[in-house]
């Protein structure tokens, strides 16, 4: 007998009497290391007893029923527009938080009417003075462009294909929301170059909410930071289309795809 | 005390050991039900209704079961959309390398743009605020207007908005593809076509066609897409649906 700890529980001893490769010597390790700490077995168990729950429960598809599968559904490339509005929302997020190191928020630096301001100037900056700061705009830009289009279609693939039907209504109308968000989105990110273009798009919209009974004046502070535009409304924007939007629309894209992971792609009768 | 002391003092460490019901007097499930009043009460029935419900289903089905009986999103869906998108973010790469994007003037409060557009995917949405020659004028108020035009746009959008919130409550039933619903893909189809005259509405200075022209067209042009869509649907669903049923019925033959 030997006074060296030895029970089931040694899984030092264990791991040296198997004969592993070095990557699943590395894996278990850090698994036995982790698990030892923080009990993640157990997570681990829930996650994967969850992940077959979702999938046992699926109806059985039309396809599979009328055995359907070998017949080309000249659609399904369209099925794809989804998770590209997702990789494009992916690229503009990288390349806007790197957009972030240069911009400024500010209204200041404007001596008379219609001079550059510190927004506008951060921008010139970006585009004449960053290495590779033009293309990282443009990149920006365009995966925003793309996004939209995306989401665009997106939509209109999921109507013509009759996939909103149930059980996936809830997912339709998270949907609204995400289209409407990626408008607001991309609006919000227009108004902070602060050039001409941008100053009078966000007029329209301060008229807009202005125009609107009781709640008006109320949404145009909130959103404008007044009832004219200026620094206020310019920080506004900038909160919005970097701090708020990304939470709220990354949020309800993960719950929208995890609720196409539960129910399954709809597919065509 | 509520943490289980019998000893009317203050205590520092605690007290003992709360009492915790050991496993086997844990509430079975009928008893929880049987304790649960009002909603939770109408909570536990529906759930065991639909479990047996399930049940029953399964147990009458002749379906083989398998692991995974949709088309699912991992692996099938997102390998194959991997691919796509590679692709896809090449793309933004060039599109951004060979059409960098344009740059304006600073913003000046005092002089107001001879064109004011947002970006390409508002135009829509502007175009909704040009609405004003048909907002309804009252005679009563001698031809005045009675909402803001401004107003009338805003109100056009909710009623975008809801309409499009609610196409999953109005069109029921099983029918998928655009030939087994002529109506609902002549809906859409006017909305595609909608969205683009409102745009072309919104850009007008850009037309060399007159205003009230363009007013019309903007109305008629979706229309017009809707009609020929439910028409040529139409036409085309009595062939292609005889194809699908037979299809379906060599399979599945109806009882
Ligand atoms: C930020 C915007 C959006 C993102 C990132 C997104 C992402 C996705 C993804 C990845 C899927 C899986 C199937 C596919 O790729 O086609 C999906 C499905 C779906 N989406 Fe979206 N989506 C967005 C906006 C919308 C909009 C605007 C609508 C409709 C109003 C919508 C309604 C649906 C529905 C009903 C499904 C289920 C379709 C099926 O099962 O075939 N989504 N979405």
């Amino acid at each position: 007998m030997s006074l060296k700890k030895q029970d089931e529980m040694d899984h030092n001893a264990w791991l040296k009497k198997q004969d592993l490769t070095a990557v699943e010597t590395v894996f278990l390790t850090t698994l036995i290391w982790l698990d030892k700490r923080l009990r993640i077995v157990d997570y681990l168990e829930l996650l994967e007893t969850m992940y077959y729950r979702a999938n046992l429960q699926m109806p059985k598809s039309h396809t599979e029923q009328y055995d359907l599968d070998n017949k080309f559904w000249y659609w399904y490339p369209l099925y794809s527009l989804g998770s590209l509005s997702i990789i494009a929302y992916l690229v503009a997020a990288i390349t806007g938080a790197l957009l972030g190191f240069y911009y400024s928020p500010s209204t200041a630096g404007a001596a008379a009417q219609g001079d550059p301001t510190a927004a506008y100037d951060s921008l010139v900056l970006i585009m004449t003075d960053v290495q590779f700061g033009f293309m990282l705009r443009s990149i920006h830009k365009w995966a925003a462009q793309f996004m939209t289009a995306a989401v665009f279609l997106h939509m209109l693939r999921v109507y013509f294909t009759g996939s909103y039907k149930e059980p996936r209504e809830v997912n339709w109308v998270l949907g609204v929301v995400l289209i409407a968000l990626t408008l607001f989105f991309g609006f919000s990110g227009y108004v902070l170059p602060w050039k001409q273009l941008s100053f009078w798009a966000a007029q329209i919209g301060v008229e807009m909410a202005l125009a609107t009974p009781i709640i008006g004046e109320w949404a145009a502070q909130l959103v404008f930071g007044g009832f004219t535009l200026g620094q206020a409304t310019l920080v506004r924007m900038y909160i919005l289309h970097v701090f708020v939007l990304p939470f709220v629309v990354t949020g309800l894209i993960a719950l929208h795809v995890g609720i196409v992971w539960v129910q399954g792609i709809a597919e065509p009768h | 005390m509520t943490d289980g002391g019998t000893d009317g003092e203050a205590r520092t460490d605690g007290g003992p050991p709360a009492t915790v019901p050991p496993d086997d007097e844990t509430p079975t499930w009928s008893e929880r039900k049987e304790r649960s009043q009002g909603l939770a009460q109408l909570t536990y029935q529906y759930f065991e209704r639909s479990r047996r419900e399930d049940e029953d289903l399964r147990a009458e089905s002749t379906y083989v079961e398998r692991d995974v009986l949709g088309f699912p999103a991992w692996p099938h869906e997102t390998l194959r959309n991997l691919a796509i998108t590679s692709f896809f973010i090449g793309i933004i790469v060039l599109v951004a390398a060979v059409l960098p994007v344009h740059f304006g003037s600073p913003a000046n409060p005092g002089s107001t743009p001879s064109v004011i557009l947002p970006d390409w995917y508002l135009y829509w949405s502007f175009g909704l605020l040009k609405l004003n020659p048909i907002n309804p004028g009252l005679e009563v108020l001698g031809g005045n207007i009675l909402l803001g035009n401004e107003f009338l746009g805003i109100i056009a959008h909710g009623i975008i908005f809801a309409a499009i919130t609610l196409v999953p409550f109005l069109n029921k039933g099983s029918a998928r593809r655009p030939v087994e619903q002529p109506f609902w893909s002549a809906v859409g189809v006017t909305g595609v076509v909608l969205s683009f005259t409102l745009a072309a509405l919104a850009i007008q200075n850009f037309f060399p066609i007159g205003l009230d022209l363009l007013f019309t067209l903007t109305f008629l042009l979706p229309a017009l897409g809707g009609i020929i869509t439910y028409a040529v649907l139409k036409t085309m669903r009595e062939g292609y649906m005889y194809d699908l049923n037979r299809r379906y019925y060599m399979l599945r033959p109806p009882k």
